[in-house]
């Protein structure tokens, strides 16, 4: 029992500033729950109203595009750049450093910085592409859909992949080296190594960062907002974009709340089935 | 350091709050585009009244959400200079005071903007009093006028006017265009291009404000008027994607030749940019005509108002009603909202702001409850059908508009 | 050097070029002259002479730099604080005991990572409220410690885990108990994660910005990133890029340090979590 008591104040802080605010939520969807003004219960009409929100869909496909677009990403080039770092030495703990650098600064510093750097005025992006010849015209980045989404996804891949880098370089020094030496003298490629020694052994750190990665994704708001206000024409809303506007916005407190809960209830089956990956390390303790 | 401050802060109130005096002090909000002027008049104020104001400044996409959850909070601010649009909705939501009796008393209260009370008054209660008034206006580069070999004293009285111009300043060179507005910003184009169409016998709402008119002929050619500037590159490509950041500095970098703007732009120009010689006329409608939008703030009290701060409070908008506080208020770049006085307000000041005042006097101020929504918001049907329309092909324009008329009217009718 | 080696070395300084200039790009743009800071950054340096104009002239939003500064420090060492203390006694507590619905606790307090907190903030705020800590930096700094929780628990539990009972029970059989075992023995081996936790905490904090931006009403109490969104945002539809430059620095640099110094405990913490 006096392991609780080492416990109760984690539980107490999460019981206040997270149970009880969830449960809240969760009252709150039920209500017609303006900012200013009378509450009113209405049951699940938020919920009945939600099934014909094309936007909050439209948000929530947009939302899943980007989650794997930038999941790939991050997780792919993650692991590119764990294995040309998990060496020591002294070269490699500068490329470490460099890559990791940007993961300790905020959301909204890098957002803050990349909304100066793709602005087609101030900024570096389109000036550069026109000095260097690539465009005629200064191009607006983030008036075309497909440009403003693609270097969204290059500032979180550049903000957050020294995170996942580090969290796979770790698993991939658990590898005991002898076995891929061992593995090498029989005769396996490089390639066959990777896939039957390094992939099944990194597969727990990889699950952990998959975990990480998508529930990330899934709730990304500050740099769709700071960067480009859901622009072009509200193409990059995503859905906690969707629920701070209807919140903050509309100030549509109760139906916000509905939507947060269906977005909860999404998240949750994302990870169940994302933890299924991680069970085999639970069984011990 | 800070937690110290905040100790001295909370020793402070406790002594200050007891005192049996008659000296109030009361908190005032004010947005940021209020920063030029309110600053002053509460200094002023302040100076000579035993009572006292303290201000506070709030991000202005911000101050309606801070406020409401201040509120929730029971930390509302005592009073606050809120952007008239938001007077309805927040009257009728039962946060604001009744000022009737006070300001039916005031010996000028025939003079105060009609566009401010119109808003102001919800169900012939008064709840918000005109504090600054702000018009949109046409503001032209006159050097670059020159440079074109057109009349610098003479503004564009027509779309085709405007049109002309633009291309003739446009063609001086790489970096120079001739148009700008700023093309993601809804409560800049309701202020600014919204005019033009009224100027040219559109509407946006049905009178009673229960149907969108969003389709219309006139909105249909002013549309085409900006997108076929867009098309032929009078406009810089930096406009598709300004929510409103640019709306002020583009002009005032100098190689833009014409772009409506407000009158708090005379201000700003002055101060910051004394060297661009510019001019300041009215919003034309397609051929001829002017209209402009009225703008600016109401002053509110907040419903949860101890008695005992209103005499502060109605000392202090007395006091900005004065002829000294209409002053700093024109000083700062806003407009006086008492009409008998204005224009000695206005005395010694930029010409240009007489006529800025006179645009006031023909303003529109379109009302409705869901405005933010419609309107102001960054993602609302607005600006998102506007932006797709001016940015879009000629064939487009019809049918972009015509969906924008039915996402706004289902707003409208959801709100009813 | 084999060819092979070359190609490596030249890639891998390429990357670091690519991840490290835009850093760079902001720090040097900042220190331009107030008209060349609305000029794209070609170059990102100063060209006629450096100048602190642009810190100046961002001093001059909100109430005062250090103000706003001190305020994110308050903030970012609270949370700091509370979130090792807290995160410490409940990995030891998972990790070393049992106790009754301990599965379910840990999932409870991991599952906290899973709810967008956007979507609790007005739950939240009204909370504040009713415990009068409404509009206040120490509201702040509980609501981040909350959030910082799920991430510090699993971490410091796993620090536990992975010190040998055997150190344990060599010190029980010493005569060191409880609290005492916790502080003297355990303390100095599960350090890494304790950094770890600590400097994640101080990071998330010091950069977080719209729970502060929400609930903090109080122009005074504005943590750096609130006051960037004022400056962001403009006045009067102008941006000032110069000021945006200045501040981004501003919040970056203490968080780059912390990092550069720190970097071996935090990355070597980092790696114990993920593995174990």
């Amino acid at each position: 029992m006096i392991g609780l008591l080492y416990v109760a104040p984690a539980l107490a802080l999460v019981a206040v500033f997270f149970a009880i605010p969830l449960g809240m939520t969760i009252w709150m969807s039920l209500h017609d729950w303006p900012l200013m003004g009378q509450k009113r219960w209405v049951g699940f009409a938020n919920y009945e109203r939600m099934w014909g929100d094309s936007g909050f869909w439209g948000a929530l496909s947009f939302t899943g595009t980007y989650t794997v677009a930038v999941t790939i990403g991050l997780l792919g080039l993650g692991m590119i750049l764990a294995l040309m770092v998990e060496r020591p030495g002294r070269a490699t703990a500068f490329y470490r450093t460099a890559y990791f650098l940007p993961v300790v600064i905020g959301f909204a510093s890098a957002s803050l910085l990349w909304a100066w750097l793709s602005n087609v005025d101030s900024g570096l992006f389109s000036p550069l592409m026109q000095n260097l010849g690539l465009t005629e015209r200064r191009v607006n980045i983030n008036a075309d859909y497909g440009l403003a989404f693609w270097s969204v996804n290059v500032m979180v891949v550049w903000k957050m992949v020294g995170f996942f880098m580090v969290i796979l370089m770790s698993g991939l020094q658990s590898i005991p080296r002898d076995y891929l030496e061992a593995a090498r003298i029989d005769g396996a490629g490089a390639l066959q190594r990777f896939r039957f020694i390094t992939m099944p052994l990194v597969r727990r750190p990889f699950a952990l960062a998959l975990i990480l990665c998508v529930s990330g994704s899934m709730l990304a708001f500050d740099q769709f907002y700071i960067i480009l206000n859901g622009g072009p024409q509200n193409s990059t809303i995503t859905a906690v974009y969707w629920i701070f506007n209807e919140s903050f916005v509309s100030f549509r407190l109760g139906y916000g709340a509905a939507l947060s809960v269906v977005l909860l209830g999404i998240l949750l089956v994302l990870s169940a089935i994302q933890l299924r990956l991680l069970r085999d390390r639970e069984d011990g303790s | 350091m800070s937690h110290n401050r905040l100790i001295g802060g909370l020793l402070l109130a406790t002594v200050a709050l007891p005192a049996p005096v008659m000296a109030e002090t009361f908190s005032l909000w004010v947005r940021a585009d209020g920063s030029n002027f309110m600053p002053q008049i509460v200094e002023a104020f302040n100076a000579q009244s035993e009572h006292s104001a303290e201000l506070q400044i709030v991000p202005t996409a911000e101050l309606v959400q801070k406020y409401a959850i201040a509120s929730a909070g029971g930390s509302a601010p005592d009073a606050l200079s809120l952007d008239l649009i938001y007077t309805p909705a927040f009257g009728a939501a039962g946060q604001l005071r009744d000022l009737t009796e006070f300001a039916q008393d005031l010996d000028y209260f025939d003079s105060l903007s009609p566009a401010h009370l119109s808003v102001g008054t919800v169900e012939d209660r008064i709840y918000g009093l005109p504090f600054s008034a702000d018009s949109s206006v046409l503001i032209w580069n006159k050097d670059l006028y020159r440079e074109a070999g057109l009349d610098p004293d003479v503004a564009p009285t027509t779309w085709a006017e405007i049109r002309e111009h633009a291309e003739a300043i446009d063609a001086l060179g790489e970096e120079t265009y001739g148009f700008y507005f700023s093309g993601a910003c809804g409560g800049c184009n309701i202020f600014t291009f919204m005019p033009m169409v009224w100027a040219s016998g559109g509407e946006l709402f049905s009178s009673d404000g229960s149907e969108a008119r969003f389709d219309s002929p006139q909105m249909r050619e002013g549309v085409e008027f900006y997108r076929a500037m867009v098309e032929d590159g009078l406009v810089p490509a930096g406009s598709q994607t300004d929510g409103g950041i640019n709306f002020f500095a583009a002009f005032a970098n100098g190689n833009i030749g014409i772009t409506p703007s407000g009158a708090f732009a005379i201000g700003a120009l002055n101060t910051q940019y004394p060297d661009l010689d510019y001019g300041v006329s009215y919003l034309p409608g397609k051929d001829g005509a002017w209209s402009s939008f009225a703008g600016g703030d109401n002053f509110v009290v907040s419903a949860a108002t101890d008695d005992d701060k209103m005499p502060a409070i109605e000392a202090f908008i007395e006091f900005a009603y004065s002829l000294e506080g209409q002053r700093l208020l024109a000083a700062g770049g806003a407009l006086p909202v008492r009409s008998d006085i204005a224009e000695e307000a206005l005395e010694g000041l930029d010409p240009r702001y007489i006529l800025a005042a006179d645009a006031m006097t023909n303003g529109r101020t379109p009302f409705s409850p869901v405005f933010n929504d419609l309107i102001n918001s960054a993602n609302g049907p607005w600006i998102t059908t506007l932006n797709r329309a001016f940015y879009g092909t000629a064939d487009e324009v019809g049918e972009t508009l015509a969906q924008g008329e039915a996402e706004m009217q289902s707003i409208i009718d959801d709100a009813n | 050097m084999r060819p092979y080696r070359i190609l490596y070395h030249v890639t891998a300084l390429l990357v670091a070029f690519l991840f490290l200039a835009p850093i760079a790009i902001v720090v040097l743009a900042s220190f331009r002259t107030p008209a060349e800071s609305g000029q794209p950054p070609l170059p990102p340096w100063p060209i006629e002479g450096a100048s602190i104009d642009s810190y100046v002239r961002l001093d001059g939003f909100g109430a005062s730099l250090l103000q706003h500064t001190g305020n994110s420090l308050y903030v970012a060492l609270g949370t700091t604080i509370l979130t090792v203390l807290v995160s410490v006694l409940a990995g030891y507590g998972f990790s070393r005991f049992r106790f009754p619905l301990k599965p379910m606790i840990f999932v409870l307090i991991l599952a906290t990572i899973m709810v967008p907190f956007q979507s609790i903030l007005t739950p939240l705020f009204l909370l504040l409220a009713s415990l009068g800590l409404q509009n206040t930096l120490t509201g702040l700094v509980l609501i981040y410690t909350t959030l910082q929780l799920p991430f510090s628990v699993f971490m410091m539990r796993n620090a536990f885990d992975a010190v040998p009972k055997e150190i344990e029970e060599a010190a029980r059989i010493d005569g060191v108990r409880d609290l005492r075992m916790l502080v003297y023995v355990m303390g100095p081996l599960v350090l890494p994660g304790i950094v770890t936790v600590g400097l994640f905490a101080f990071l998330n904090a010091w950069n977080e910005f719209l729970a502060a931006l929400v609930l903090l009403t109080d122009q005074s109490k504005y943590t750096l990133p609130v006051l960037m969104t004022s400056v962001r945002s403009g006045r009067f539809g102008s941006v000032d890029w110069g000021a945006v430059q200045a501040g981004v620095t501003v919040m970056m640099i203490p968080c780059l340090i912390l990092f550069l110094i720190l970097q071996r405990h935090y990355i070597r913490g980092l790696t114990a979590g993920a593995v174990k």
